[in-house]
This record gives structure tokens, sequence and C-alpha cells, in this order.
């Protein structure tokens, strides 16, 4: 149980940092990360605030490997000139683009609680 | 169920399930016509089906909305309907006149419909979607008023809350935008301009307004969460939904002959549509991680997320796919829109209705939630349906891109036709995630009459 | 933030920007309906392509064919048709004409309509007063439609 130690700095931090996370999924690519990464900056270990900034961090560079690093490669291997290579550029990323959001909407919510994304045994 | 006249939802969510299985049937039908060009004609022609499948669609889920409303407007405004004969009378009104509408479109070629209801005295009909003879549009319209009336005195004679006043606003922007359906100006432009009052803003307009009532009604229920937080998301997530979606019609107009202008607004208000979508998500996740008891009736707050999440895959990242300018010239009427349409109504429309089918449901028929057993099939129904009408999207996706490429993007576009063979496996891989939404369907439809061990009356409290 | 952020403001928003952005829609029509006589076509508006209209209408010919884009996509575009058929309201006549009753064994046909030859040329002129509509960009991207 962290609750007890959260205060609301840290409950601040850790949405921030969530929400930095979806930004930086969505709207504002690399200007989300350098945010959140000044957020994980001034968090401190143990903390519900660590937590979701590391967790943030975690899931996009996952996401940036899944998407940029494998879509660059089905262009690489497929051929820019070949529609087919679009076809599964196209539906991979959108869909796997899609997931990352959702599951980066789920921990935004679970930073307002002040939960980690699974709870505790 | 706390009022008696709430029951009368039963009669149009049995009716609405049973038009969906047409329209799936009809549906299929269309997926294999597409592959084996002749199947079935010139007895059921493609364009038939379509009308069939299309118009299934709308009555259905109209029927949805409208069971929906009489179960939850009497609960909120905490007394019985206004007039509960009417909901009755209505019921079969609207019933016979779509079973007799349908029935046309089978029996008779087009043509002769629009002569036999005498379509020449006010020409309403043959345009995408509203191809109802005029006779079933007025039929439809009178429905309508009666629903609205009904629905309008129960809510203002009684409680008001922000739920029933939001839903009012988006069924009688529902009735008011239908109107544009008996304008069909000679000139193409201003008639195509104004089919889109219909078609848009009900679809990216007031029908968002019932959808997000729906979904805070069902969420308050089965979480438990505060109402003034549900209310200050609905309004919320309705403002979005306007603010976008009203301007945003204008991604319709970039290709109709209408002014340029069109091209930026239409791009930027649509490219700001998928945030209700997508605050909608934001909101459902939030509620059911912040709720306070543990529902007995799981297959419904399973339906009520699977709304949000994919009302925002379908209509908002499937939407945002091809609404910019740009993109649109090339994909514009392509498969691109078949895979949006197809996601974004199951994803917005028939799930938020069946999300408040699997809430209401076993409550009329005198249980907090259906049966162990029961709950599970239908969660599995839930799987079956969602995950095939994923694959459905994707395939159309597919078949988009490539027709996108060789029709309209290539140095040398080939004939419409020649693509459509070159395409064929898409099509046959959408029919078979078709086959799997029916027996899906089916399966939903057996849940409502699986025996199994009763879930307990006492809810678990979150932990 | 989500404190300060009430329900009251919430409501606001939709009430005002519902109400705001209709308005807005209603101007940007009331100026597109003043406008769009220089693309429209309406000089060609005559009774021919208005009969034309109504047998597109009444036939469902929307049920399978897109037309600017709008429609079903089953079957070619027909905005550019006029175009596409080397700007011939004969070809467009012929092509229909010569629909089999029966269709082609395993492959998409349009249905036999039994148009009389005026209807004929009705049609025809319809889809050759949409293909004079001056849509943005000269959609669609290519003669293939």
């Amino acid at each position: 149980m962290t609750n007890k130690f959260q205060n609301q700095q840290q409950l601040k931090n850790a949405s921030n940092a969530a929400l930095a996370s979806i930004l930086n999924l969505t709207l504002l690519p690399v200007i989300g990360f350098i945010a959140l990464y000044s957020i994980y900056k001034k968090t401190k270990p143990h903390n519900i605030d660590h937590y979701h900034a590391v967790l943030g961090m975690k899931i996009n560079i996952i996401a940036a490997i899944v998407l940029l690093l494998v879509t660059a490669l089905m262009i690489l291997l497929g051929g820019f000139d070949s529609p087919w290579t679009w076809v599964y550029v196209i539906s991979y990323f959108t869909i796997v683009h899609t997931t990352f959001i959702m599951i980066a909407l789920w921990v935004l919510v679970r930073s307002w609680s002040g939960d980690k994304l699974f709870n505790d045994a | 169920m706390k009022y008696e006249s709430q029951g009368i939802a039963k009669m149009y969510f049995i009716a609405a399930i049973g038009l969906f299985v047409g329209q799936i049937l009809f549906g299929v039908t269309m997926g294999l016509q597409y592959v084996w060009g002749d199947f079935l004609f010139p007895a059921i022609p493609f364009n038939v089906a379509r009308m069939v499948h299309t118009n299934l669609l709308i009555v259905w889920l109209l029927f949805g909305f409208m069971g929906s409303a009489y179960f939850l407007v009497p609960e909120e405004s905490e007394r019985e309907l206004y007039a509960p004969w009417l909901a009755k009378i209505m019921f079969w009104i609207f019933l016979v006149a779509g079973a007799l509408t349908i029935l046309g479109y089978l029996l008779v070629p087009y043509a002769t419909l629009a002569e036999m209801t005498m379509n020449n005295l006010l020409p309403t009909m043959g345009r995408e979607f509203l191809e109802q003879p005029t006779i079933t549009k007025i039929g439809i319209v009178i429905v309508a008023l009666a629903f609205l009336f009904n629905i309008g005195m129960t809510i203002l004679t009684g409680k008001k809350t922000v739920i029933t006043l939001v839903l009012l606003t988006g069924l009688a922007g529902l009735a008011v935008f239908f109107l544009f359906s008996f304008y069909v100006p000679d000139n193409l432009v201003l008639d195509k301009y104004f089919w889109w009052f219909v078609v848009h803003l009900w679809v990216e307009g007031v029908w968002e307004l019932i959808l997000a009532s729906f979904l805070a009604y069902v969420l308050i229920k089965v979480t438990g969460v505060d109402r003034e937080v549900i209310e200050k998301w609905l309004y919320i997530i309705i403002a979005m939904a306007l603010i976008s979606g009203l301007v945003g019609t204008g991604h319709h107009f970039f290709w109709i002959g209408t002014p340029d202008y069109w091209q930026w607004l239409g791009s930027i208000f649509s490219a700001l549509e998928p945030i209700p979508f997508f605050m909608m998500t934001l909101f459902a996740f939030n509620v059911v991680n912040k709720r306070r008891r543990d529902h007995a009736n799981k297959a419904a707050v399973l339906w009520a997320l699977g709304t949000a999440v994919m009302a925002f895959l379908g209509a908002g990242v499937w939407g945002f796919l091809h609404t910019l300018a740009p993109v649109n010239y090339y994909t514009h009427g392509t498969q691109i829109t078949a895979a949006h349409g197809h996601m974004a109504f199951y994803g917005a429309y028939v799930m938020v209705v069946l999300t408040m089918i699997s809430y209401s449901m076993p409550i009329m028929r005198g249980q907090k939630a259906a049966n162990v057993k029961a709950q599970a099939l239908e969660m599995w129904s839930f799987w079956l349906m969602t995950v095939s009408m994923v694959f459905i999207t994707l395939f159309l996706t597919g078949a988009g891109i490539l027709q996108v490429y060789l029709q309209r993007y290539s140095e040398a576009p080939l004939p419409f036709m020649v693509v459509q063979d070159k395409i064929a496996i898409f099509y046959w891989l959408r029919e078979l995630a078709g086959l799997v939404f029916l027996i899906g369907l089916l399966l939903y439809i057996y849940s409502f009459f699986a025996k199994g061990k009763e879930v307990g009356n006492i809810e678990a409290i979150a932990s | 933030m989500r404190e300060t952020f009430t329900k009251g403001m919430a409501r606001n928003i939709y009430y005002g920007g519902g109400v705001f952005f209709f308005l807005v829609l209603i101007g940007l029509t009331v100026d597109t309906v003043s406008g769009i006589s220089k693309t429209d076509n309406r000089e060609n508006l005559t009774e021919q392509v208005i009969a034309g209209k109504y047998l597109w209408e009444t036939n469902d010919c929307i049920g399978c064919h897109s037309l600017l884009g709008e429609g079903a996509y089953f079957a070619p575009e027909l905005g550019n048709v006029y175009t596409r058929f080397g700007k011939s309201t004969e070809a467009i006549k012929g092509f229909i004409k010569s629909r089999p009753k029966n269709g082609i064994p395993g492959r998409r046909s349009m249905p036999q309509f039994n148009f009389t030859d005026e209807e004929l040329e009705q049609i025809a002129q319809f889809l050759k007063y949409t293909d004079g509509i001056k849509t943005a960009r000269d959609w669609p991207p290519n003669v293939q439609g």
C-alpha cells in the first residue's frame, strides 16, 4: 500500500506524468516525452509519481519501438511503392497506436485515483 | 423495476433484436454478392439488399433508442410514463410500417414501389439511407412526435435530471433534423448539402447526445459513482460533440460543388470530432475505476466499457483516418468509408443499445442481473461480435487502401471493376468475419434463454 | 483543476458552444447556398435533367453506385461517367440498355431496367449535368472515378 504516503503534490505529479504520456502518444510527440522526463526528475523512488513517470516512459519507449521501428521495417522490406506495404503499415499502425492510447488512458485514470496500473496483491 | 411502465421497453427491445438479425442476414448476403456477383440476382439485387441492410439498422436502432428511453425516463423522472398506451400503439404502428416497407423493397422493384406509394406527389425516395417511401417517412414523423410527446411530458412533469434533459434534447434534434428528408431539391449540390443535415447531424450530432446520456445512466447504475461527477462529464462530452460536430459537417462538403472554405473548416473541425469519443472513453474508464460497488451485472459493465472504446475506435480513430481534405481527396467514397461506417455504427450506436438492453432486460424479467451462465454467454457474444467487427473493419480498410492506390493514386489508374477483382481476397475475409459476427449475434440471442445459477442479490462492495 | 471546474461551467460550455456553433453552421449554410451558383452547373439544369434525377432516385441507383463519392461502393462512381465514356451520352445509354436481364454468371451486373428511349436520354442528361458540377480540385482524382 502506497496510499498513506501520498501527498497532493505526488498525486499531481503522477497525473501530470500520465497526461504527458498520452500527449506524447497523440498530439505532442517528443515534447510530451520531454515533459514526462522532467516530471520524472522531480520524483523520488517508491512514490506513486515516480511509478507513473517510469510507467509512462516505458509505455512510450515500447510504443516508439513497436510503432516506428516495425513500421520502418515494413516499409523497408515491402518497398515504398508497393500498395501492399501501405495496407500493412496503415492497418498495423492504426490498430497498435490506438491500443497504446487505450492503455495510456487507463493508466491516466489509475493515476487520478493514486493507484498503480495493477493493484498490489 | 421501480415503475411498471418501464416494462414497455421490453417489446421494443425484442423487436430491435429481431430486426438486428434481419440486418445481419442481409449484411452477409451483400458481403457474398461482393465476391459472387450474381448471387440471388436478379431476385435480390445488391441495391435492394443494401437498402434492407441499412434501413433495418436505422429502424432497429430507433426501436432501441425508444425502448431505452421508455425504460430510463420513468426511473429518472420518478413517475410512470405519461401515456403507456400511446407507447404501445406506436410500437405496433412503427413495427407494421417498418415491416411493410422492407417487404416493399423485397417484393416489388423500387420504381414500382415509388409508383404504388405515389412518390411523385412529394418525391423523397431514392436517397441513401432515406430510401423509405414518403408515406413511411410521414409515419416515422408521426411515431417520433408521439414518442417525443410521451417522453417529453414524462420528463417535464417529473423530476428533471441532466440525463433526461440531454436525452430530450437529443431526441428532439433527431425528430427535427429528420424533417430535412422531405426536402429534395432538383439542384444536386443543394440536394447533397441538405441530405447531410439528416445523416451527419444525426450520427455525428444529436445521436451522440442520446448515446452519452444512455451511457451515463448505465454507468451511474452499475458503478454507484456520484451523479454530480457523471453529470459534469456528460455535459463536457456532449459540449465537445456539438462544438466539433456541427461545423464538422463540413467534411462532407469537400467534393460536392460547395465552396472551397469547407476544405479548411471541415478538416479542422472534424479533426476535433474524436475528442468527445476520447473523453467518453476516459469518462467510462474513470467511473469504472472509481466504482463504489461491483454490480452483479458484469455483462452490462462490459458492454458499457466496450461502447466507449469501440466508439472511439470506430467513430474517432477511423473517422480521423480519412477526414482531412487532402486524404479524403483520395479516399472519398471507397471501401475506407465502408470500413469507418461499419465500426462507427457498431461501436457507438449498436453497442450502446445493447448496453441498455443488457442492463435493463434482466430487471424487466424480475432479476437484478442475468444468471451466471447467461452472462458468460452474453460476454462471449460480446467478444465474438466486437472482434469480428474489428476484423471486418480491418479487411475493408485493407481493401480500401489497395483500391485507393490502384484506382486513384497510381500513375496508371485502373478501372473500378478491375480493381474490385484485385481486392477480392479482402471481401472473402470480410465475409468470413461477417459470418462470425452472425454466430456471435445468435449466441447473444441464445443467452436470454440460458438457464444457470442465479447471481446473488447483494452487491459486493468494491475493495 | 477538476475541483475548480464545476458542473455549471460544463453546462454553460454545452449550451453556449452548442448554440454558437449551430448559428455558425446556419451562417455558413446561407453563404454556401448563395455562393454555389458559380459551381453547381444550374445553367444546365433542364427539365430533362430534372426528370433524369427523378429516375435516378426512383430506381435507387445510389444503392450500388456512388455519385460524387456518396452512395454505395459496389459499382463505379458516376459523377464523372460522362467524361469516362468519352463525353458521349450515347455510350451511357448504350451501356444501360445492354445489361442482360439475368445478369452475368459469377459477376456483378447492373439490372435491366427496361427504360424507354426518352427515359434513357433523361438519365444520360442527368449524368452529363452532374459531370458539369465544378467540384473542388476537380474531384474525382482521375477519369476512373
